[in-house]
This record gives C-alpha cells, sequence and structure tokens, in this order.
C-alpha cells in the first residue's frame, strides 16, 4: 500500500515507530502521570474518610495514619507531575531527533526528482515544525489519554469496590466524558482542517496583497478594495471558525454535564447506601466526594484529540514529501567518466500537471556552452532538472554519451546549481567544500579569485573560515551568485549546468561568469547555462530558445 | 509579562466586550461552585454526623442553601440544578470565547494592515514586511488559545478565588488562615524560582535556538547537495546536532517545569494540611462535620483557577507576545504625515517635470540610491533611466508618485516645487495624474490567479488606458516575449506622442533607443547618515 492511500492513524503509528521511542518510555511516563493524577484522586478519596471518620470522633491515633496518606498525596502531585513531564518530553525530544534523521536519510536517498523538486519552505516545515508534532502527539495525546483510562479506572476501583453500583454509575460517566466530547472535538477538528484551512489561506492572501500591493493600491485609488477584500475574507474565516467552535462548545457543556452527573448519582447512591445501612459514614464520604477528582484526567481529552489531527496531519505531509518517487536504486561508486557529451534530442520538459515545454534540440560536447533562454517561467529551470536526470522528459530525450540520463547522473555525471541554491549557515571554505569535500585553502582561494570574490573573503573578518548565512556574515545578492558560481567551478562533475537567475547581471557578476565560463571550457567540461541577460549569448557555442 | 495588554481593553471593541462577559460569567461560576459545595454539606452532613445535627454548621452562608437541603429529595434537585447551569455555562463560556477570539484577530489584523498599507514605500524597503506579514498571517492566530483558555482561567482567579476565601473564613477562620499564608506562597516561590533559574534557562533556549537553526540550514540545503552529489554525508550530522539541541532543551526544562512543580506542590499541600487539621479539630469537636465538609470541597476550588491560570499561561505569553508586536507596530509615529502640505498639485499637463538634486538613503543608511540625480522630463517625451541595479531607478520612480519623501532635493511641475524633503502637494490631487507600473504588479485578489507576465501586461494595459497625463514604468519589459515586448514599446511611443510624460526605468537596449533623453542614475556612499 503507497503512503498516501493509508488512513492518518496508520500514517501516524508509523511515523511514531520510526520515532524509535520505546514502549517502556511511554510507560514510565503515563505511570509517572498516573501517580501525579492519582495523588488527586487519592487525596479526595482519603481526605473524605479522615473528616468522615474524624466525625465519629475515634482516638487521634485511628485517624493517624490517614492524616499522613493525606500529607504524601499533597506532596506526590507535584514530584510525579513534575517527573511525568520530564520523562515525556524526554521520550519525545529522542524520537524527534530519531525521526528527523531517518526522514532526512530517506529524503535524502529518495528519487532526484522528489529532492530537486522540494520547496525550500516546505522542506523546513516538514522536517521541522511537522516532525515536532509528531513528537507532541506522545506528549500531548498518546500520554494524557494513557492517564486519563489508568487514573478513570482506578476511580472506578476505589468506588466500586466500596460500593458496586456507584462504581458503575461513575464508570458510564467517565466513559460518556470521555468519549463524547472526543467525538465532538474530532469533527470540530475535521471542519478546521478542510473549512478552517481555506478561509485562512484566503485571509493570508488578502492581507498580504492588500500590504505588498500597498503602493500600487495607492497609486490607482484601490487601497479600499483591497481593505474591503481583506474584510470579506475575515467575515468568511470567522464564519468557518464558528462552524468549528460549535461542536468544541458542546465538547465543554458535556464534560461538565457528565462530570456534574457523576456527582449526583454518587452522592445520591451513597447517602441512600448510608441510610439503609449498607455502608459506613466514612465510605459513603469517599464515594460521594470522590467524583470532585476524578474528572480531571479525563478532562484533557479533547485537548489530545486536538493534538492528534494535527499530528496526523504533519504525518501525511511529511509522508508524502517522501512517498513521491521511489528510492534511487542502490548504486555502488560508479564510473564517472573525466568528460561527458550532452545532447537534447527534440527535448520538452514538465513537471506533472504543466503544460510541456517547446521541443529543443542541441548537441554539446566537452569545451562547449549551451546557452538557454526564454522567458520567466517557461520552464528553464525545469529543463535543467531534465538534463540533470532527476525528472524524466515529457518527450525526447536526453542522452549523455549516447546512453538515457537517469537519476543516478544527478549530482555525479551532472552538477546543478540551481538558481535558489543553499548558501549553508557555515565558514565561505566549508560552502564551497560543498561541491568537493577535500577543496584546499589554496583551491578555494583559486576559485574565489575567477569569480572576484578574493577582495570579499579578503575584507571578511575570519576570511576563508567566516561563518555565513543563517547567524553568520549576510551575504548580497550578487556575492551569492558569485559564490555559487565558485562552487559549481569546484564540482568535479563532467557537466555543468547553471541557473543564472539574475534578469540583469551587474559589471562584476556578468564579469565573473565569463570567467567561470572560460576556465570550464579549459578543463574540457560541458556546461549549460540559463540566462536572461542576452548580452551574454557570446559565451555560448549554441543557443536554445524556449519561447515559440 | 501582564497578563491582560490594557491596549486589548481600550483598542479592541470585540476584546473589551469579551473581557466583561468573561468576567460576569466567572462570577456565576463562583456562586454555582459555592453552591455545589453548601448543598454537598448539607446532603452528607446527616448521614456522617453519629448525632442529629444540632445547629447550622453554614452559619451565615446557610441562608444560600437552607437547611431543608439536607432531605435527600431537596438536595439532589439543588445540585442538578447547579449541574444542569453549571454545563450551559461551561458551553457558553467556549462559544463566547472562540466568537470574541476570532473577531479580535480579524480586528487586529485588518488594523495592522490597514496601517501598514498607508506606510509608503519606504517603510515596505525597511525590511520588516516578512515579520509583519508573519504577524498578520500567523502570529495573531497565537491569540485564540488567549482567549479561550487563558483569559476564562484568568477571570475565575479573580473572582472563585477571593469569593471562596470569604467564604471559608465565614465558615472556620483557622483553614482560611492556612490558605491565605499559602496564596501568597505561590506566586513569591514561583517568582524565586524564575529569578534563581532566568540565567540558566536564558543560556539554555540561546543554545537550543543555535541547534536548531543549524539543523534547519542544512536541512534546508539537501536539493543543492543533491544537485552536487554531496547528500548522504549530513543525516549522521542532523542526528548529531540534533541530540545537542536535545540536551539543551531538556536542560532548559528541567528548570521551567521547576515553577510548576511548586506551584503544584504548594496548592495541593496546603488543601492537605487543611484537610488534616479540620480532621484533628473534628475529634475534639472544635468545628462541626457539616463545616468541615463544606471547607474541604471549597478549599481545592481556591487554588484551582491559578493552577489553571499556570497550565495555560505560556499559550497566553504567546497570544500576548502577538498582541503588543501588532500594538507597537500601530503606534509607531509615520513620518511621511508630519510632511507639510504644498496645496493642490498642478496640472501636469504640457508642462516638464523638473527633477533637481535629489537623494534617498538606503534602509541601512550607507548609501544614497538614487544620489543627487537631476533631469528634465518634458511632456511628448520618453524619458529613460539607466543604471545598474540598486543604484535607485525604481526608488526614483517612487519618489516621483509622490509616496516616497526624499533625503533631498526636489520634484517640480514648470517650476512649482510638488515634492521636497518636508513637503509635498496634496496626496489625491497629485496621483490623479500618474500612472505606475512596478516590476512584478499586484493587481490586488484578481492578479492572484495570473502569471507574473500576465500579471505584467494586465498592469501595464491599465497604465496605457488610464489617460493620466504622467507615466512611470518600472522595467515594463521584463517577463515579457520578444513580440509583447515590441508591442509594449510602441504602445509607449504612442502615449507620449500623444503628449503623456513617460519615465521609463529600464536596462534593455530596445526600451532605450525608443527613449527621448537617457538620463543616468548613480548612487553614492551616504557621507553623513541622513
Amino acid at each position: 500500500m503507497s503512503r498516501r492511500d493509508a488512513s492518518d492513524l496508520a500514517l501516524l503509528r508509523a511515523a511514531i515507530r520510526d520515532t524509535g521511542v520505546r514502549r517502556w518510555a511511554i510507560v514510565r511516563a503515563i505511570l509517572a502521570g498516573t501517580m501525579a493524577l492519582g495523588s488527586a484522586v487519592g487525596l479526595a478519596a482519603v481526605a473524605a474518610w479522615l473528616i468522615a471518620k474524624a466525625a465519629q470522633m475515634p482516638s487521634p491515633a485511628d485517624v493517624a495514619l490517614a492524616a499522613t496518606v493525606v500529607r504524601f498525596f499533597g506532596i506526590s502531585r507535584g514530584v510525579f507531575r513534575y517527573l511525568e513531564r520530564l520523562a515525556s518530553h524526554d521520550a519525545a525530544l529522542r524520537g524527534v531527533v530519531t525521526l528527523r534523521e531517518r526522514a532526512y536519510d530517506r529524503l535524502a536517498r529518495s528519487g532526484a526528482r522528489t529532492v530537486l523538486g522540494l520547496r525550500r519552505g516546505d522542506i523546513v516545515a516538514r522536517m521541522g515544525a511537522d516532525l515536532d508534532a509528531i513528537g507532541d502527539a506522545v506528549v500531548r495525546a498518546i500520554i494524557p489519554l494513557g492517564v486519563a483510562v489508568t487514573v478513570s479506572a482506578i476511580s472506578v476501583a476505589i468506588v466500586a469496590f466500596l460500593l458496586p453500583l456507584a462504581g458503575l454509575a461513575l464508570a458510564v460517566c467517565l466513559v460518556l466524558a470521555g468519549v463524547v466530547p472526543a467525538i465532538l472535538t474530532a469533527r470540530s477538528a475535521r471542519i478546521a482542517a478542510v473549512a478552517g484551512a481555506r478561509a485562512h489561506a484566503e485571509v493570508s492572501a488578502a492581507a498580504l496583497s492588500a500590504m505588498d500591493g500597498a503602493t500600487e493600491h495607492r497609486v490607482w485609488g484601490t487601497l479600499d478594495d483591497a481593505a474591503a477584500a481583506l474584510r470579506g475574507a475575515d467575515r468568511d474565516a470567522e464564519h468557518a471558525h464558528e462552524l468549528a467552535a460549535r461542536p468544541a462548545a458542546w465538547a465543554a457543556g458535556f464534560q461538565a454535564l457528565f462530570s456534574g452527573l457523576a456527582l449526583v448519582a454518587l452522592v445520591a447512591l451513597g447517602v441512600l447506601a448510608v441510610q439503609r445501612g449498607d455502608l459506613d459514614g466514612p465510605s459513603a464520604a469517599v464515594v460521594a466526594l470522590l467524583p470532585l477528582a476524578a474528572f480531571e484526567a479525563v478532562g484533557a481529552v479533547p485537548a489530545a484529540i486536538m493534538q492528534y489531527f494535527r499530528s496526523a496531519a504533519a504525518a501525511r505531509r511529511l509522508a508524502e514529501m517522501v512517498d513521491e518517487t521511489p528510492a534511487d536504486e542502490a548504486t555502488g561508486p560508479r564510473e564517472v567518466p573525466a568528460a561527458s557529451s550532452l545532447a537534447l534530442d527534440a527535448l520538452s520538459v514538465a513537471w506533472p500537471g504543466m503544460e510541456p515545454t517547446p521541443p529543443v534540440s542541441a548537441r554539446v560536447d566537452p569545451g562547449q556552452v549551451l546557452a538557454v533562454v526564454g522567458r520567466s517561467g517557461v520552464g528553464k529551470t525545469t529543463l535543467l532538472t531534465t538534463i540533470a536526470g532527476a525528472l524524466p522528459p515529457a518527450a525526447g530525450a536526453v542522452t549523455l554519451d549516447g546512453r538515457p540520463s537517469s537519476p543516478a547522473d544527478t549530482g555525479t555525471v551532472v552538477a546543478m546549481t540551481a538558481e535558489d541554491a543553499h548558501v549553508f549557515g557555515t565558514t565561505v571554505l566549508e560552502n564551497l567544500r560543498v561541491a568537493r569535500g577535500d577543496v584546499t585553502e589554496d583551491e578555494a582561494w583559486d576559485a574565489l579569485t575567477l569569480v572576484g570574490l578574493d577582495g570579499w573573503v579578503r575584507g571578511l573578518p575570519a576570511g576563508l573560515a567566516t561563518e555565513l548565512g543563517a547567524g553568520g556574515r549576510s551575504v548580497s545578492g550578487g556575492e551569492r551568485r558569485r559564490l555559487l558560481l565558485a562552487r559549481a567551478g569546484l564540482a568535479p562533475a563532467p557537466v555543468a549546468l547553471v541557473d543564472e537567475p539574475a534578469e540583469h547581471l551587474d559589471d562584476a557578476g556578468a564579469d565573473a561568469l565569463r570567467a567561470f565560463v572560460t576556465r570550464m571550457r579549459a578543463q574540457g567540461r560541458t556546461v549549460v547555462l540559463v540566462t536572461h541577460d542576452l548580452s551574454l549569448l557570446d559565451l555560448a557555442d549554441s543557443v536554445v530558445s524556449l519561447d515559440d | 509579562m501582564k497578563p491582560l495588554d490594557p491596549r486589548l481593553v481600550r483598542r479592541i471593541g470585540p476584546a473589551r466586550r469579551h473581557i466583561l462577559v468573561t468576567a460576569g460569567l466567572g462570577f456565576v461560576t463562583a456562586l454555582l461552585i459555592l453552591v455545589q459545595a453548601l448543598v454537598i454539606a448539607r446532603l452528607l452532613a446527616p448521614v456522617l454526623s453519629p448525632v442529629p445535627l444540632a445547629d447550622d454548621g453554614l452559619h451565615w452562608w446557610g441562608r444560600i442553601v437552607p437547611e431543608g437541603a439536607r432531605t435527600l429529595a431537596t438536595g439532589l434537585t439543588v445540585l442538578a440544578a447547579v449541574v444542569a447551569a453549571r454545563t450551559a455555562v461551561a458551553w457558553l463560556q467556549e462559544r463566547l470565547a472562540h466568537r470574541a477570539g476570532v473577531r479580535v484577530i480579524s480586528q487586529l489584523r485588518e488594523m495592522v494592515v490597514d496601517h501598514v498599507a498607508t506606510r509608503g514605500p519606504r517603510w515596505s524597503a525597511g525590511g520588516r514586511t516578512a515579520e509583519v506579514a508573519t504577524l498578520v498571517t500567523r502570529g495573531l492566530d497565537d491569540l485564540l488559545p488567549y482567549f479561550v483558555r487563558y483569559l476564562p482561567q484568568l477571570a475565575l482567579a479573580v473572582t472563585v478565588t477571593p469569593v471562596m476565601l470569604v467564604v471559608v473564613l465565614g465558615l472556620d477562620w483557622l483553614s482560611a488562615v492556612i490558605v491565605l499564608v499559602t496564596l501568597p506562597l505561590v506566586p513569591m516561590f514561583m517568582i524565586l524560582v524564575g529569578l534563581v533559574t532566568q540565567e540558566r534557562s536564558a543560556k539554555h533556549l540561546e543554545a537550543m535556538q543555535r541547534l536548531g537553526a543549524r539543523t534547519l540550514d542544512l536541512i534546508e540545503g539537501l536539493p543543492t547537495l543533491k544537485a552536487l552529489g554531496r547528500e548522504r554525508g549530513p543525516a549522521a550530522r542532523v542526528r548529531e546536532l540534533g541530540d545537542a539541541q536535545r540536551r539543551a532543551t531538556m536542560g532548559s526544562l528541567r528548570v521551567a517545569f521547576l515553577s510548576g512543580m511548586v506551584l503544584e506542590l504548594l496548592t495541593t499541600l496546603a488543601v492537605a494540611i487543611v484537610a488534616v487539621t479540620m480532621g484533628f479539630r473534628l475529634i475534639a469537636g472544635e468545628i462541626g462535620i457539616e463545616t468541615a465538609l463544606a471547607v474541604l470541597v471549597l478549599a481545592p476550588e481556591v487554588y484551582l483557577p491559578l493552577r489553571n491560570v499556570g497550565t495555560h499561561f505560556h499559550a497566553s505569553a504567546d497570544g500576548l507576545a502577538a498582541a503588543d508586536a501588532a500594538f507597537t507596530l500601530l503606534d509607531e509615529k509615520d513620518p511621511a504625515r508630519a510632511r507639510r502640505s504644498l496645496g493642490a498639485a498642478p496640472d501636469v499637463r504640457g508642462r516638464a517635470i523638473e527633477v533637481t538634486g535629489l537623494a534617498v538613503a538606503t534602509p541601512d543608511g550607507t548609501r544614497l540610491a538614487p544620489a543627487a540625480l537631476g533631469l528634465v522630463a518634458a511632456p511628448g517625451a520618453v524619458t529613460a533611466l539607466r543604471g545598474p541595479n540598486g543604484e535607485g531607478k525604481s526608488t526614483a520612480l517612487l519618489a516621483l508618485t509622490g509616496l516616497l519623501a526624499p533625503d533631498a532635493g526636489t520634484v517640480a511641475v514648470g517650476g512649482d516645487p510638488v515634492l521636497t524633503d518636508d513637503a509635498a502637494v496634496d496626496e489625491a490631487s497629485w496621483l490623479a495624474q500618474v500612472a505606475w507600473v512596478p516590476q512584478r504588479p499586484d493587481l490586488g485578489p484578481a492578479g492572484r490567479t495570473l502569471s507574473l507576465g500576465q500579471r505584467q501586461r494586465r498592469a501595464l494595459d491599465r497604465a496605457f488606458d488610464s489617460g493620466r497625463p504622467l507615466v512611470l514604468l518600472d522595467e515594463p519589459t521584463s517577463h515579457l516575449d520578444r513580440a509583447s515586448r515590441a508591442e509594449v514599446i510602441a504602445r509607449m511611443r504612442a502615449l507620449a506622442d500623444a503628449g503623456a510624460t513617460v519615465v521609463v526605468a529600464t536596462h534593455e537596449a530596445e526600451v532605450l533607443e525608443a527613449a527621448d533623453a537617457v538620463v543616468e542614475v548613480t548612487a553614492a556612499r551616504a557621507e553623513v547618515a541622513p
């Protein structure tokens, strides 16, 4: 069965299994949680017994043990709650670390098409917040539900031992107070997931448009229209939320109702049992007052159900991201040729659901450069992704040295530098080593000099060892493009694909690109260059255009 | 952080109303809890007392639930009525809280968007748009748990807790003293724990965030690694970073959960002490069973709202932080509003636009782009602005729309100034004459389904058909194919030939060829911070 067709519950189960969280870790947290909330139940029960017993004016020694137990429960609740929170968070965090490593590894091994088709925001959301949400399923859904079951069972056992009929009444009320709000909450969560998410997306789009296009709206006098669009979207979102809030409110009402009914029933049964002589006073006090403490654990059920839905949605998104294509066939170390010639034969490319590009043909031999031009959005990046072997052609063929390209060529025979290629939050040198692990400092300086970044790096506080990107030194757009070119030049693959997104390169950028192309030619590498800047076409041996 | 932002109360109508309603429901809840406790005491006392009850153990509070409730039928009826009422209040509370929460969020969002939309392009260029976008699309949603979970508990803490305390005092002063002594210990110990652990948790938090950022950075770069064939190595590094992050997180949680433990410990222990003390006093005959039962049921209720406030504190902190960010933004003064008015705008038709010494500082203040731009845009002519990226072509066009106040220089029409560094003509009368097409036009909701190229065409059509005499075009031919480019250039030419003043920022040789005058735009290092 494909992961996509699996139920949410199955997906979440699979994801939690992948966290490698040991059963014992969860059991331990549930035990601690049971001790914590069980202490509250115990405190209520023993305190009721103590007061009722004391009313019979026995000798103080007769209640000494009960008094000690009450004090013990007074302390144990806080202590065990602390232990439970530590145990559950530790288990979940360990699980998320394992899951993240496995998900990363699985993603890295999955088809080049999957990986290159990922949008940056998506990966960060899936591997960050979504994995955390799966971990939260342990802390906020599984453990509270487990504690609700054990504590309810303990409460029922205590009451049933004293008065079986009252135990039955309590059990019925506890089950109803758990199950009915759970069903209503699930309903609320489903409505929110469908209508709420759609309405929320509309609100976001309207708000962003009103802000991003503000100057335009002012010039054209459409500010009010934009504000009205946002108001309309907000009203729709309020309405969608209203629909979801209705069952949630009933859930809250029913919790109060069933715990109240239990109180009424057990007070009545307790009093009647004493009047009939079936039960002594202290036991009746326990039966009558226990419902005041017994419902705290099931009170956590709606929140746990909400968390289940959040976590299941996260598990689904994660599964879908990894499930796009089967993993790469196991590839041992492959023979990578020193030079490779590339041919496009009536090649037309498209991501699934996209309009295929017009067919193009070209042949590029080692030491030659092919330029690809075309207006924005026409599919130039898709063409590069296809040439890289990550995407099967929509029609026609890509051949490398006469054989069709395959996903196994991505990164080995064909190295691609995408327009949004990542500058890692590490040193300049490590950023260049992304292309090849053994780049020496001399090689790094050579590559930087080629693209005219040597002066910039020398000016950095720690030269090659300066941290860049997130948490490090910020890199301007022009510097970034040139750094990526330097990296592309260091990659050992015989075919280099470079996506140059700038609509208009500044002089330094154009110089860097010329120097890069000259160097690649001299090394006998095969280059495919996407560009918008028609003044750079003289660099190429041949040009294909994707415009009709 | 304050539990309640006064600005929410003062400036957001639905928030103010909801807080009043919540407080009202809090009092109703307090009353219901009180009646419930008193009825339980009434019902149980006769069966637990070894001798018939002589006097009213509920003292003055017996007036609320008379002794008649000692009979099973009456007592249970009252108890059932209380249960029904509490069910209704729980339903109503949840329902109203959701409704008020989303209303407040909508209103704040609309206020922020409205405010930002009129802040002008200089503010937008200041690099805070992403932060504000996150705030209005996601951040403000954190206010919902604040309204639904936290605020009701806060209301109960300020209603139920004092009411119960007064009742306990009326029933049994010694128990009230125990409660009164422990109650202030709760905030005291929590503050103390907070102070002792502050430095440690700040250190852990910083380590957590750093490690988290590094892991995400590595994950973000996966497509790049795959494209270079280097994707296999980092899984182990992801694990290492994750483990380090887990250790840092646990370190901070071990500390953070301490305050929760203190809260639970003090509140539960106090209830235990009240129970035990009453037990021994019952044996000594110092209090009656009816009183003891009422106090036993009421004592936990004094602490319960406090505990819940503590539990939902973090949910509330995020919501309040979002509200704070929104109000801070709303309270920022807009310097553009302080501009002097130069009266109604002169008619642009048939008169040249003169720009002298125009300079605009970049957001970081290090450069002027453009620096000292001077040009005369004649009516019936196309004036092109040329220059490398980042030299200030788009900014110069924005200044011509009048929406961006320059740091120096003037824009005049036939000698009449329309824009200086501290004055501008009436916005509406000027904008009515200006057509402007930015790079990447937005077009509002209508433009969302269109591709960038289509939007560009649509925006250009709007400008060409507007009949406005001053037409400002920013890279009008980007995102267009060759045929469309030629058509756009032809229409731009035709517009000028018909008498319009056209100013176009461009790189394209074809556009430059079609221009009557070409002005070089250059930036300069800002000598003194403006």
